[in-house]
């Protein structure tokens, strides 16, 4: 039930409503029907689904610092508009970014773990 | 050294970096086998998704467990998808990346699969090294229509007597073997891949033998059985035992029925096994309950029949514009009780073109293979038997129906007279001589001439009790003195007047003989 709840708040939020009128009307109904204790579980799916979308949120990791301004180039022309870059010393070289479903991977490490796998399965 | 140097140098400088835009989702939560992922928005039913353990890990640590993990997406929801792990379920975790491969699930399949053991994905589990094939076929796809088949017209001997002279099986046909456990299902599965070594290499079937929710020591007897044998120069064993996820047990019939595929579309005969399809019934159950699809009989899934007609369709004989390969199969199900009337069975027997059904009670009673004429049918098999099958066994389910209407009234009553004790002893002497060890499929040429002593009255001198042995001395007779009427019967495939006189008269010297 909670789930439910959520999910209507976020699509209700989405669709551009007001985000003070939706709370107040959920708190209206929850109280009417005598499920206020549906509450707490209303929070954590809610705190759930923001974790997710802000995963799923446009987003450019680079190697280091010099790479940024290039990176958010590429990631621009790429279809991936993130305010600023984070630094990953992990990809080694390159950059890698994602928006949504969308992933766009150009570095280093994933270069080497593509050939490292190439060489153990062939 | 050298050369792996040199591997190692051309990969790199061969390496094009894809950098493109791909396809990913995020797992939201997983449990059970099954992972349920955000994102994905593009993907397919049957598409395969690859678990990416070295996203959010250093160079390091990625290359210490770099294998991916392949997953199966299932359901396809309005916020998500939900998918089936193939693999270490335990290596999946909340926030793990996910990529598209674009593709359905799809195996290896090829000539060099012939002798191995391979699990569901077409991979070597026999410790015998990669299998080197490179095609690769989907695991689904849809049967062959009307106008590429053609009527099932040759017979694929099973080598057991009462099923190749009563139930007689055709390539291309699907029969059903059905019985409780302990009942010798597998036996006959078994024997049937053995017998296959008195076929022409030419002709002789690819056999596909899929192990489904198996022990795994069961499954190595069976290999060892069939390599001591020498049928594993023609088998192929996939197995998905019984520690393998529901998912595996769910692919494998699919698996083996692709990769016999790849030999019909040759112009080649095959052979699969299906034991047994009720364990992947088990285990498409699970998968189903776990997905939240809606249960329904039994608490099987709403498409329980269409995974099943979907399968054994893709049994077929092809035209001969399409090659005229087949492919048989042999679904096994167990029953429980001998309650043919469940759910699963009938469903099977439904989509089958016939049934073996084994009894408890008749192998209680040393009757093996175990079989029920009254109720086991083959519905097709018939236009495939041999001339000289359909000439010696014409009699023997009418015989030996009347002789168990008797055997139930002999009980009851003392004395009988000539005719009905000259009945029952010709019922018994029948009964005896279709009980065939496991393991010792005849040839059909031997089964035929067996069959037409026992028709024509050759057993008559003995007592019911002494048949089988008199059978068994009847076999080395014919081998070691008759080869040559044997020859004539295997390259006909009939008994021609003058071959059945040769017959008779190498058949009475054996009564002489032995009397």
């Amino acid at each position: 039930m909670e789930k439910v709840y959520a999910e209507a708040l976020e699509r209700s939020v989405l669709k551009g409503g007001d985000e003070g009128q939706l709370f107040a009307g959920l708190m209206r109904h929850l109280k009417a029907v005598g499920r206020l204790k549906l509450l707490p579980g209303i929070l954590r799916e809610l705190r759930a689904r923001q974790s997710r979308l802000a995963k799923l949120a446009p987003s450019v990791e680079v190697a280091s610092t010099a790479e940024k301004a290039v990176a958010l180039k590429e990631a621009k022309a790429a279809g991936i508009e993130a305010a600023d870059a984070v630094v990953n010393d992990a990809l080694i070289s390159g950059w890698r970014g994602r928006s949504g479903a969308q992933l766009v991977d150009r570095s280093g490490k994933q270069a080497l773990i593509e050939i490292y796998r190439n060489i153990v399965t062939k | 050294m050298e050369s792996i140097i040199k591997r190692i140098e051309s990969e790199i400088a061969s390496y094009v970096p894809k950098g493109g835009t791909e396809e990913t989702g995020i797992v939201r939560a997983t449990g059970d086998g099954i992972a349920e992922i955000d994102g994905l928005d593009n993907a397919i039913m049957t598409e395969m998704v690859l678990f990416d353990p070295t996203f959010d890990r250093t160079l390091e640590e990625a290359l210490k467990d770099a294998a991916p993990i392949y997953g199966l997406v299932l359901n396809l929801e309005e916020d998500g998808v939900r998918a089936v792990i193939l693999g270490d379920a335990s290596k999946v975790f909340e926030g793990m990346l996910v990529r598209r491969v674009g593709r359905l699930l799809s195996i290896p399949v090829g000539d060099s699969l012939v002798g191995r053991v391979v699990n569901p994905l077409g991979e070597p589990v026999d410790g015998k090294g990669p299998t080197g094939v490179k095609d690769i076929r989907p695991i689904e796809r849809e049967a062959y229509g009307v106008i590429d088949r053609a009527p099932v017209n040759t017979p694929l001997h099973s080598g057991i007597k009462a099923i190749d002279a009563m139930t007689p099986i055709g390539r291309g046909q699907r029969q059903l073997i059905i019985g409780d456990r302990g009942t010798g299902k597998t036996t006959i599965a078994i024997d049937t891949i053995l017998n296959q070594k008195s076929e022409d290499t030419a002709t002789r079937p690819i056999c596909v033998y899929v192990a489904i929710g198996q022990k795994e020591s069961k499954t190595a007897k069976i290999v060892a059985q069939l390599a001591e044998a020498g049928a594993m120069d023609y088998t192929i064993v996939v197995t998905a035992p019984a520690s393998s996820p529901a998912a595996f047990q769910f692919l494998a019939p699919f698996a083996g029925a692709t990769i016999a595929e790849h030999f019909m579309e040759q112009g080649k005969d095959a052979l699969v096994i299906y034991d047994d399809l009720s364990k992947q019934a088990v285990a498409y159950r699970q998968m189903s309950l776990l997905l939240r699809r809606p249960p329904g009989r039994e608490a099987y899934p709403g498409d329980i029949f269409y995974l099943h007609s979907r399968l054994l369709e893709r049994a077929a004989k092809l035209s001969k514009e399409k090659g005229g390969g087949s492919i048989t199969a042999l679904p096994i199900i167990e029953t429980q009780e001998n309650d043919v009337s469940a759910y699963i069975p009938t469903n099977v027997i439904s989509i089958t073109d016939g049934q073996i059904f084994l009894e408890t009670d008749l192998f209680n009673k040393g009757l093996r293979p175990a079989m029920n004429v009254g109720i086991s049918v083959s519905r097709v098999g018939s236009a495939a038997q041999t001339k000289a099958m359909k000439k010696v066994s014409g009699k023997i389910k009418l015989e030996l129906a009347q002789f168990r209407e008797l055997e139930a009234f002999m009980q009851f009553s003392s004395d009988l007279d000539a005719d009905t004790k000259k009945r029952i002893d010709a019922g018994q002497r029948m009964t005896e001589m279709l009980k065939q060890p496991n393991g010792k499929p005849l040839p059909f040429e031997m089964q035929a001439a067996v069959i037409f002593a026992a028709t024509n009255g050759y057993f008559d001198t003995f007592t019911p009790s002494e048949t089988a042995a008199a059978e068994e001395r009847l076999q080395d007779f014919l081998r070691r003195g008759g080869t040559g009427v044997l020859e004539k019967i295997r390259t006909s495939r009939e008994i021609a007047e003058e071959t059945e006189k040769e017959l008779r008269e190498l058949l009475d010297s054996f009564v002489e003989r032995s009397t």
